[in-house]
């Protein structure tokens, strides 16, 4: 054989697999050589006038060369591309049709491969996108599956967990306040699911919050530094509202992630039991996230325009505490910062309807005094 | 570099005899017994990525084991964990074939092995996966199966059609398109096969005579459970 081989060679006298033989591109043709069966070195003269050209193989990247010569068809598969492109430069016009017929199937498949390829790393990063911003939708269709009675439970148990580390305010002017606020506020609710249980707590703490099923805590730190019935009003009716929206289940179902989600849709509920019981100790911790805070805010000042209760409280408590907040960065916290949820509410209050506000049958200071006054909780 | 394959059948094992200095790559673990002039080596085959690329793309396995008789001419004894035959097959440095993850037992030092990405309904509905090993180079390579081999000679433009996960190893020269193993959905799925390929020659198919995912499906009905 003159050469390495450099091609396979197929056809009546060769192996199944191709014998190897070695292509030459001559002026008028090409000389293959090959060994023959009996082992002798065997060189047959092809002219292009004979030859048909196309692309083959497992990934059309080979040149197939097929000619009827002397010893029946033979069908030549070239993949030395130094071969392949100086038979594309002899090769005289009656070929270039098909070279470039040949050309263009490769350059077909290598396109409808990179576009499958496209099209599946598309798909997949489709699917991570969606169910990363889609999973509120998820999270939500989820959360309106869940019964009050579980809500109720799971945050009952929290609730008294909570309470009984806490010096609890049981009665007087304080809870009497707080108790006709949330009358006033609940009774504005619509087919309200919830029987909301109001707890005073004493402690320094400006703050309050909500657990799913409509408990919520009202420290006495926040009934002092508030200068108005209203004030609290505003701070309840936005924890009402976290209620009433099931932020607090969002906020789980999220936290205990797609695995919840999906168990919930298709109807697994005892493991979804199990799973809930694991982070109702962390219930405590969960924080609101922005968008809830925002939606409890902005449903939060609609009740009160509804309750006949002055909004302006609730617009001046933020503002208060918003001074507090200087140096917070907005997005950085779970919280928006006060002064710009104070003008969110300004915007909004504009836009309801006039309502002239009904005073509540408590004297504010004398609750105030109640708190400063008021024995310790046993 | 000489081999023979021992005991042919389901439990065959392969002897290589190495003249002095010469060496071979074989699958890790591979090695049954050797002679004392043989060291046993672990080689990245394809450099660091090509290895990393390999065990995680092919699930081969991510060392190969070179064994070197540096002490003098000796021999080794190869098998491969499946029961299953062994083929002999000699590369001329023109012939390449695409080899079935875990179809390859050992090669000589020149028998290059490379990781190739299969098309996207190759790799989905082949029962091959999406990436298989590309072996060409010159010398001898020793591939093993799950059950027999046999192979298929394709003559230009003839047709065979293979059960997905049947396949071994096939020439670079032949291609294969995916379909339903019957005209319907239905019966394709029914008849048991779902997919075939559809190989088109010249070249040579070398097909197990077991599908090793339907072994491991009628096997496990007999694992005992624990609780």
């Amino acid at each position: 054989m003159t050469g390495s081989p450099n091609a396979l060679c197929f056809g009546d006298a060769c192996p199944a697999s191709g014998a190897p033989c070695h292509v030459q591109v001559e002026a008028n043709g090409l000389t293959i050589s090959l060994k023959a069966g009996d082992g002798a070195q065997h060189a047959e003269a092809v002219p292009f006038s004979d030859i048909a050209v196309s692309a083959g193989g497992l990934d059309h990247d080979q040149l197939v060369v097929k000619w009827a010569g002397a010893h029946g068809a033979r069908t030549l598969y070239l993949k030395d591309p130094e071969v392949i492109r100086a038979f594309r430069a002899a090769a005289p016009g009656h070929l270039n049709q098909p070279f470039e017929q040949a050309a263009e199937q490769v350059r077909q498949v290598r396109h409808r491969r990179r576009v499958a390829w496209g099209l599946t790393g598309g798909a997949l990063i489709a699917l991570v996108l969606g169910l990363w911003f889609g999973s509120d939708i998820l999270v939500d269709v989820a959360v309106d599956r869940i019964p009050v009675e579980w809500e109720q439970k799971l945050g009952e148990s929290a609730y008294r967990d909570f309470l009984a580390q806490q010096q609890i305010v049981k009665e007087g002017p304080a809870v009497a306040a707080v108790g006709e606020i949330t009358q006033r506020l609940a009774t504005e609710i619509p087919d309200n699911p919830y029987k909301f249980d109001v707890t005073v707590v004493r402690s320094d703490v400006v703050n309050a919050f909500a657990l799913p099923g409509g408990y919520i805590v009202v420290f006495t730190g926040l009934m002092k530094k508030a200068e108005s019935g209203e004030e609290v009003a505003g701070v309840l009716s936005h924890e009402l509202n976290h209620v009433l929206q099931r932020h607090g289940l969002e906020r789980m179902v999220k936290s205990l992630g797609l695995l919840a989600v999906v168990s919930i849709l298709v109807g697994d509920q005892q493991g979804l039991i199990g799973l809930m019981k694991q982070v109702g100790v962390e219930l405590l911790s969960l924080k609101f996230g922005r968008a809830q805070e925002t939606e409890a805010d902005l449903t939060g000042l609609r009740l009160l325009n509804w309750a006949k209760i002055d909004p302006a409280g609730m617009i001046a408590f933020f503002e208060r505490l918003s001074e507090k907040d200087d140096g917070r960065v907005e997005w950085l916290s779970t919280h928006p910062m006060s002064a710009g949820r104070a003008e969110r509410l300004k915007t909004e209050l504009a836009g309801l309807p006039k309502k002239s506000p009904e005073p509540f049958t408590f004297q504010w200071k004398a609750v105030q005094e109640s708190l400063g006054a008021v024995p310790k909780a046993s | 570099m000489k081999s023979e394959v021992l005991y042919p059948g389901a439990f065959p094992m392969v002897r290589v005899d190495l003249t002095a200095g010469e060496h071979i790559k074989a699958e890790s673990g591979a090695m049954v017994a050797a002679s004392p002039t043989i060291d046993i080596e672990s080689k990245m085959e394809g450099g660091f990525l090509g290895a990393l690329s390999r065990k995680f793309l092919t699930g081969e396995k991510f060392f190969f084991q070179t064994l070197r008789a540096s002490r003098g001419p000796g021999e080794v004894l190869l098998a491969p964990t499946v029961p299953g035959e062994i083929v002999v097959l000699e590369l001329d440095g023109v012939n390449e074939y695409m080899v079935q993850k875990d179809g390859f037992l050992a090669g000589a030092d020149a028998v290059k092995i490379e990781s190739q990405m299969q098309s996207l309904s190759r790799g989905l509905l082949g029962g091959e996966g999406f990436f298989i090993l590309k072996i060409s180079g010159k010398g001898t390579l020793i591939l093993n199966s799950f059950g027999a081999i046999h192979k298929i000679e394709l003559k230009p433009d003839q047709e065979y059609i293979v059960d997905n996960s049947h396949l071994v190893a096939w020439s670079a020269t032949t291609s294969y398109n995916i379909e339903r193993a019957a005209s319907g959905w239905v019966a394709s799925f029914t008849s048991g096969e779902g997919f075939v390929c559809r190989f088109r020659g010249p070249g040579v198919v070398y097909i197990q005579s077991r599908n090793p995912g339907g072994f491991g499906n009628w096997i496990r009905q007999f694992i005992p459970v624990s609780e």
